[in-house]
């Protein structure tokens, strides 16, 4: 448990598919407090957002149940959110993996990546770009896990972080609009520096709170 | 630059990890947990469980295993074994497995590839195909595709069912040679560089590791996205630091055992 005078309160929303232990003990080791939910009002109540890595863009889709505009308003209004792989593929505005519309908090599309060997599986370096981004405090060389297909294309690069490359592609490894975060890569299957990005999104997200 | 992956397989057998060779003569070689553990400390890339319980009651101490390790391991962790059909999968993944393994159940059911990538994404679904060469296989000599740990023969030759399981969803082929599996001569590289080149997922080769020049040739040889060992690290002839020390010594450019950062569990 991390050094904090008190647990962010922070909910993971359940697209109702795959593995959120991991993810939900990581954040929990940085010092949240989890609420693991279906419901939008309930994801959209807490002090932050983290939206998990795990499903298909049209499940995920279907999850937001045309809740996509009062989501995006709470994002517009400050709250605190980390999305991870697919869950930064949401924020953006379509996919080309299935039909449907995202967040649109960010402005732009998910498309394929393109490599010869996809899925993208296993670690990669997180290449520099902000990287004196607060959500990157003592990660200096980061290498993280991923495994996606997709990758997201932000309309406007000043919305990209860092960067990875893999095949012919290179691609935003995070983006940052506001107090909104996305990471293509998995924090939580990405070991102690993995566990530290958590953390540094739970500190910005105390220090907003004194804002 | 994405880096060539060491993934770490752990056999379990109703909670406890076991290591036999071509899978006969089991012994009981530790708590998965605790291994699991171990093994992401030492810089291992990625875990494997591959349940080999026969009974009901295995599979359901199986999830409380996953359970339990989910909730202390921050690398991907793969399980297999005895997988059939989407609630299979599912149930693995809520427990806290990150991809699951297919094999008999994909050669039943092919279609539980596709349907497990729909709901799940093909990242998360493993094809696991167990090699055997044939002298006399049923469309002629060649590898053929084996079920049940290895002991029953299908009509399947190897390249073209991986070409099938990923035309069918796979995100991932795991390809066990079962003639190398426990021997330690190094793995099958001509099978393992004809299933990588026929496909265009990633391929990790299993069966055969018994030293570091074994994984090295694995990848500049047999082409393989990752490469997976057991028993030389069960039975403690060497470590995954170690592995990675002489891996990098050769210009194999894999992810340093210990970084930067460090979290505070």
């Amino acid at each position: 448990m991390s050094e904090r005078s008190r647990p962010i309160d922070v909910a993971l929303f359940d697209y109702g598919a795959g593995n959120l232990h991991s993810l939900a003990k990581g954040l929990e080791a940085g010092g949240a407090r989890v609420t693991v939910t279906t419901r939008w009002d309930e994801a959209l109540a807490r002090e932050a957002l983290v939206l998990p890595g795990v499903g298909s863009f049209g499940a995920a889709v279907g999850a937001l149940a045309g809740e996509e505009a009062r989501v995006r308003d709470a994002l517009e209004e400050g709250l605190p959110c980390l999305g991870i792989c697919l869950g930064m593929q949401l924020l953006f505005d379509t996919s080309e993996e299935s039909e449907g519309e995202g967040i649109g908090f960010i402005p732009g599309q998910v498309r394929r990546i393109r490599a010869r060997t996809v899925p993208q599986m296993g670690w990669n370096d997180v290449e520099a770009g902000e990287m004196d981004d607060p959500l990157f405090r003592g990660l200096p060389q980061m290498t993280a896990y991923y495994a996606n297909s997709f990758v997201c294309e932000p309309t406007d690069a000043a919305y990209t972080l860092a960067t990875s490359t893999y095949g012919h592609d290179r691609f935003a490894a995070a983006v940052r609009r506001g107090r909104c975060w996305g990471v293509q890569f998995h924090p939580e299957k990405s070991s102690a520096p993995g566990l530290r990005l958590l953390e540094n999104f739970l500190d910005e997200v105390e220090g907003m709170a004194h804002e | 630059m994405l880096r060539p992956r060491i993934i770490v397989c752990l056999d379990v057998q109703d909670g406890r990890v076991v290591k036999g060779t071509n899978f006969v003569e089991l012994r009981d070689v530790g708590d998965p947990v605790e291994l699991a553990r171990r093994y992401e400390e030492e810089g291992a890339d990625e875990v494997v469980f591959l349940d080999i319980s026969a009974s009901h009651e295995g599979r359901g101490t199986l999830l409380d295993t996953v359970r339990r390790t989910a909730e202390v391991l921050f690398i991907p962790l793969t399980v297999g074994g005895g997988v059939r059909s989407e609630d299979d999968m599912n149930a693995l993944l809520r427990a806290g497995a990150d991809k699951v393994s297919v094999n008999s159940g994909a050669v039943r059911d092919p279609d539980v590839l596709t349907r497990g990538a729909r709901l799940f994404g093909s990242q998360c679904v493993v094809a696991s195909i167990d090699a055997r060469w044939m002298d006399e296989g049923p469309g002629g000599p060649g590898w053929y595709h084996h079920t049940h740990g290895g002991r029953r023969p299908t009509d399947l030759e190897v390249v073209e069912w991986a070409r099938e399981c990923a035309r069918r969803g796979a995100g991932e082929i795991l390809l066990t040679s079962m003639d190398r599996d426990g021997v330690r001569t190094g793995y099958d590289l001509e099978l393992t560089a004809a299933v990588a080149d026929a496909v265009d997922i990633p391929v990790i080769a299993s069966g055969g590791a018994g030293e570091a020049s074994h994984l090295r040739d694995g990848f500049t040889q047999g082409n393989a996205d990752a490469v997976l060992l057991a028993g030389i690290l069960h039975d403690g002839l060497t470590t995954v630091t170690e592995l990675k020390g002489a891996l990098e010594g050769w210009g194999i450019p894999v992810r340093p055992g210990a970084q930067a950062g460090g979290g505070s569990r």
